[in-house]
């Protein structure tokens, strides 16, 4: 749950794996070269410009406190406080990535405001009440227990705190057939939920949803972005990642396939703002 | 209730106006090249530029060809760079007191210096109005000199100089022209040259070749409009092709990079754009591409200002041409220009075009080129370094074969993979993507889009923040399109050659009835119409309203 979701997906799609080995690998496969290439920098779908927007609809003051849930390296802790003059707690399961943001944080001088610690979405390590707003990009829907997560989002909120969410959206009984048989293998598709089921999901923890919106060119976007670095791993280093069990055909079929479920609206991305009464 | 209804005559109904305004600015009438008032509608989905003369009437010209394109470049705009010295003073207001003078917006990112006005070709396209003339001129040694070092007090380092002409190669002195570039804080020269010289004569491109050193590199520039037999007999009026190919292979032996340059002109060769990106991949010696849409300043074939090819329209077409290797938003506006100017995207490649194994990325699509060169929203960008090195890349003096364009493309590309050098189990999965891409760097492969303004497009408000700038032997740096549109070039001939050179109005369809042919190929107007050389201004009449 610590890095951007399509990693897992990249990782599941293109091993012909079994699934538990793939898992192992899926784990290794965050720090490895491979992975940060094909999904950049902090990439989720929506980028910076995404962040924004969402950071623009949390509607905080110059000082607020915010917690980035699955901070990865950084980049939106650091345009929190650059931008909006927000203080940022950044929490993420890698200890790597951790690292990773702290010491962009302390080059940028921005460790007055900003600090990166590692811990887990469903036992946050911060006492009642801690925020005035809660960010979690694209992280939900790995997270194994997500009642749990959003449970706990709910508690570390302040009263009249705010959740902004971003998540890719799937309709699992609407899949189509490549999509489907892939879903039980890719963390990402089978753990997107319809934007109402994360809307009730949040508000069985005592949030309460105020505005939704779909992104789905981000997804779109993103897909293109996959498929460009895919195609560069081919150009470059095919024999190598062939030998490492990757199957170059068999991501390209699921790109496709999925490029097909963004078009028909089945597969998205996502936009949730809730607020804590 | 409707309007009909209420008013009961539909002869007195309001009706809308079929257009968006989107912008009030200045421009010239492109008959007598006084400056007008101007403004910038949307329509059908299009742009263009309307302006109207008090003594001759409206005038309207497509400028960009997909509205939204447009809108969206608004926020690539960079703030603009002053440069050490100013030539000129403010006097008369934009666009006629060039310049630089000290209300221009931006620093000179290129230097174009024409050596002569001769050339070993008439084609019936040239904006600079060149070719066999009795009475044009050639600068001098001491002339380029004093060119070359006003540039340098403007910039400091300057990054690029081009000569141009004319035909630069056929100047006697151009290899002394190089070495004085060369001997100046100048990075990079280029020679824009048609290539004839180049094809027979392998000494003079050899003594290219021994110029081109790292930190002082040399590069060329080379027209190259397609591959129909048409192409060449309408844009260069003779058949070229085994001319270019040996001039690119003479340049390959030489270790010369080029860029290929195409004058597109719609339904003429508009069709070939996808072919020339893909002639340029395959051969060793080029590196980038750069589209000119046929600027109809100077000598061109007759056209419509309202159906004319602008820069959106060229990247549809690479999109439609080559629908595997480009999509419309692998390019992106130039931010250090006005961003409707030019837009460049970059490939990273590898193989042949046509042979199994190969393949284009746009880099574009390895990084979000917007998260670093939007400059409205982005107050904080993720890397420094990044935006450093886009900012140099995304720039008009961006030359492939220059040290400043590979070292950033360098940096780039590596930044791509700095994440995963800092992560801790990094060889886990055990690519070393890294490295297999700094070799990939060596094929990267530029592609640029300009569409230059000519008398009927010209927006004041584009010329303002100019980088492109054409170096007078009275030392002056005149924004390209200006030099070109506004009667500077007639100005600067007429003073050097010592005959008198009336104004070139452009071959537009609208205006044939009042054309006649100039000496030189290009048309002037009839000359009751009257003209002279300094546009007076027509926007600040001076008076009051009572």
């Amino acid at each position: 749950m610590s890095s951007p979701t399509p990693m897992w997906w990249w990782a599941q799609v293109t091993t012909t794996r079994t699934r538990e080995a793939a898992k192992t690998c899926c784990a290794a496969a965050y720090g490895s070269d491979i992975a940060a290439l094909l999904l950049g920098d902090s990439y989720h779908p929506g980028g910076l410009s995404l962040t924004r927007r969402l950071a623009t609809q949390l509607g905080l003051p110059r000082d607020a406190h915010v917690l980035d849930v699955a901070s990865g390296p950084g980049a939106t802790a650091m345009m929190l406080a650059g931008e909006f003059g927000l203080r940022v707690a950044g929490l993420d399961l890698s200890a790597a990535n951790v690292a990773l943001a702290q010491g962009r944080a302390d080059a940028q001088g921005q460790a007055d405001r900003v600090s990166f610690a590692v811990g887990d979405a469903e036992l946050l390590p911060y006492p009642d009440a801690a925020f005035d707003a809660v960010v979690i990009e694209c992280a939900l829907c790995t997270f194994p227990n997500k009642p749990a997560a959003a449970a706990e989002t709910a508690r570390v909120l302040r009263n009249g705190g705010r959740l902004g969410l971003t998540d890719v959206l799937g309709d699992a009984d609407r899949l189509p057939a490549e999509l489907t048989t892939l879903a039980a293998h890719i963390a990402c598709i089978a753990g997107a939920r319809p934007m109402h089921t994360y809307a009730d999901l949040v508000d069985a923890a005592g949030l309460r949803t105020t505005r939704t919106e779909r992104h789905d060119a981000a997804l779109a976007r993103m897909i293109d972005q996959i498929e460009a670095r895919l195609e560069l791993v081919r150009l470059t280093a095919r024999a190598q990642a062939e030998a490492l069990g990757l199957d170059l055909d068999r991501a390209k079929q699921a790109l496709a396939a999925a490029r097909a479920a963004v078009a028909d609206g089945v597969i998205g991305y996502g936009l949730l703002v809730a607020d804590k009464p | 209730m409707s309007v009909e209804q209420r008013t009961g005559n539909p002869s007195m109904t309001k009706r809308e106006r079929d257009e968006v305004f989107v912008e009030y600015t200045k421009s010239i009438c492109p008959l007598c090249k006084v400056v007008v008032d101007a403004q910038v509608n949307i329509r059908d989905g299009r742009v263009y530029l309307r302006k109207r003369c008090r003594d001759h009437g409206e005038f309207e010209a497509l400028v960009y060809g997909d509205a939204q394109m447009y809108l969206d470049s608004a926020r690539f705009n960079k703030p603009g760079t002053i440069p050490l010295t100013f030539q000129t003073e403010v006097r008369d207001g934009c666009p006629s007191d060039c310049g630089l003078c000290p209300e221009h917006k931006q620093h000179a990112c290129l230097g174009i210096i024409e050596v002569n006005t001769n050339c070993n070709l008439d084609c019936p396209v040239c904006f600079a109005d060149s070719g066999h003339h009795p009475d044009g001129y050639a600068i001098t040694v001491g002339q380029c000199a004093a060119m070359l070092d006003a540039f340098v007090a403007s910039e400091g380092e300057a990054e690029v100089v081009m000569f141009s002409g004319g035909e630069p190669t056929i100047h006697k002195h151009i290899l002394t022209f190089v070495d004085l570039a060369q001997a100046r804080p100048i990075r990079s020269v280029t020679l824009n040259t048609n290539g004839i010289r180049l094809a027979s004569d392998t000494a003079f491109v050899m003594a290219l070749g021994e110029r081109n050193r790292p930190g002082r590199t040399v590069n060329v520039y080379l027209q190259f409009d397609g591959f129909d037999e048409r192409t060449h007999r309408e844009i260069r009026g003779r058949d070229l092709r085994a001319i270019k190919e040996r001039a690119l292979d003479n340049c390959a032996a030489a270790g010369l990079t080029v860029t290929l340059v195409a004058a597109v002109e719609r339904g003429l060769n508009d069709h070939e754009v996808g072919a020339v990106v893909e002639y340029g991949l395959a051969h060793p010696a080029v590196r980038g591409v750069a589209f000119q849409p046929v600027t109809h300043s100077g000598r061109h074939l007759q056209f419509d200002p309202l159906t004319r090819l602008t820069n959106s329209d060229v990247i549809h077409q690479l999109a439609e041409q080559r629908p595997g290797w480009f999509e419309p938003g692998d390019f992106f506006p130039v931010p250090c220009c006005f961003p409707t100017c030019r837009s460049v995207t970059y490939l990273l490649s590898e193989g042949t075009p046509g042979e199994p194994g190969f393949g284009v990325v746009p880099i574009p699509r390895l990084l979000d080129v917007e998260d670093y060169l939007d400059y409205v929203s982005n107050r904080v960008v993720p890397d420094d370094a990044i935006r450093e090195a886009l900012e140099k890349l995304w720039s008009a003096s961006a030359f492939m074969g220059t040290d400043t364009t590979t070292t950033r493309l360098d940096t780039a590309t590596k930044r791509l993979t700095v994440a995963a050098e800092a992560l801790e189990c990094a060889d886990a999965c055990g690519v070393n993507l890294p490295e297999a891409i700094a070799d990939l760097n060596d094929r990267a492969f530029m592609i640029v889009i300009q569409d230059f303004q000519d008398p009927y497009t010209l927006n004041v408000k584009q010329l303002m923040k100019c980088c492109v700038e054409e170096i007078t032997p009275d030392g002056r740096l005149i924004p390209f399109c200006a030099y070109n549109s506004v009667g500077y070039r007639e100005q600067v001939r007429e003073q050097m050659s010592g005959v008198p050179v009336t104004d070139v109005v452009p071959n537009a369809r609208p205006l044939q009835p009042v054309l006649v042919d100039s000496p030189y190929g290009s048309k002037n107007a009839r000359s009751d119409l009257g003209n002279g050389h300094v546009p007076a201004d027509q926007t600040n009449v001076g008076k009051r309203v009572r």
